[in-house]
């Protein structure tokens, strides 16, 4: 999903840019709030932090013969909403447009944009439509994890085909080819995604089960059940 | 309780499937070379820009890994950077499980 640095005219960066930044200062609020009230809440930061890191730095093999990045953002959106993902999707997007030549500077507000706001925002609405159902947490789990891994190519389709519209056909047909691109290899690898992160959530849920309930992620109720299942 | 291993058991058969489509594809997919979407995304826009990859220069100055092993190994880094997070905290919160469990 990164776009590399250069390939995006620098008035569509700054569109990105002016875009990601109030996401990420409203990210910073909001841990700080957190963290502030509840300390137990930063291992949990940590474990769905440490995911990012690990998965975004897998480039897997995909069935159009091209190779891409699983996002891992899914546990941090169900446990901290998007804008605390945000946050921590810019510092791996940082790092890897500093040391990696993956992204760049410029072009880090449009990556931050898909990684770490677009995909989490509609995860978190589909963790937000299905909290209160009676679905199964690891199946909403799973939902969240690959929706989001799928909108963030989407976006990244979106944002590209926005500043290179095709000659004929305009936006919607370069969107179109670079959904080919980008959304089409990233099919399997958001399944697989969804459901090691459903399992990574398991084990979360096995070990400590009252930060859950005391985030409000899930309710008590919800954790019992998930417990003696699966 | 017992413990039941329903979605071990999910993730073990995705992890395979996956592989056996990813030797599926490269045994039979012609010209599949396994490059990074990031540089097809790249191709493709120089294709619409009708330009060719060469001519994006990077709007700020950026350092590039020398080599595909130096990128490796900081590819490496941030994983295992991951990887010391989260063995940390699920080691954490064992230790405290198994505390509640001995008092």
């Amino acid at each position: 999903m990164h776009i590399m640095e250069g390939f995006l005219p620098w008035q569509w960066c700054l569109v990105w840019w002016l875009i990601a930044l109030p996401c990420l200062m409203l990210g910073v609020w909001q841990l700080k709030k957190l963290l502030g009230a509840d300390r137990e809440a930063l291992p949990l930061l940590g474990v769905t932090g440490g995911f990012v890191f690990i998965l975004s730095s897998l480039k897997l093999p995909s069935v159009t013969g091209s190779c891409s990045h699983p996002t891992g953002t899914g546990l941090a959106t169900v446990s901290f909403g998007p804008w605390v993902t945000a946050l921590t999707c810019a510092i791996v997007l940082l790092f890897q447009s500093l040391f990696l030549a993956h992204g760049g500077l410029s072009v880090l507000g449009a990556n931050i944009v898909s990684m770490g706001i677009v995909g989490p925002l509609v995860g978190y609405g589909v963790y937000r439509l299905l909290r209160d159902t009676s679905l199964n947490v690891y199946l909403t789990v799973f939902l969240v994890t690959a929706l989001a891994d799928m909108f963030t190519y989407v976006t990244t389709s979106l944002e590209l085909a926005l500043a290179y519209p095709a000659e004929t056909g305009g936006v919607v047909s370069s969107f179109i080819l670079f959904m080919g691109v980008f959304a089409v290899t990233q099919v399997p690898l958001a399944i697989v995604e969804g459901i090691v992160l459903a399992l990574v959530f398991k084990y979360i849920l096995t070990l400590k089960p009252d930060i859950l309930a005391r985030l409000n992620i899930f309710s008590e109720k919800q954790i019992e059940a998930a417990r003696s299942e699966c | 309780m017992t413990y039941r291993y329903t979605l071990e058991l999910i993730a073990g058969m995705a992890v395979v499937a996956f592989c056996v489509l990813f030797l599926y594809t490269s045994a039979t997919m012609s010209g599949a070379e396994f490059a990074g979407s990031d540089n097809v995304g790249s191709a493709l826009i120089a294709e619409l820009s009708g330009t060719t990859v060469e001519n994006f220069q990077p709007i700020i100055p950026q350092w590039e890994p020398p080599s595909g092993e130096i990128e490796a190994c900081l590819f490496a880094l941030q994983a295992a950077v991951g990887g010391i997070l989260v063995g940390m905290v699920f080691g954490f919160w064992y230790g405290q499980a198994r505390g509640k469990i001995a008092e």
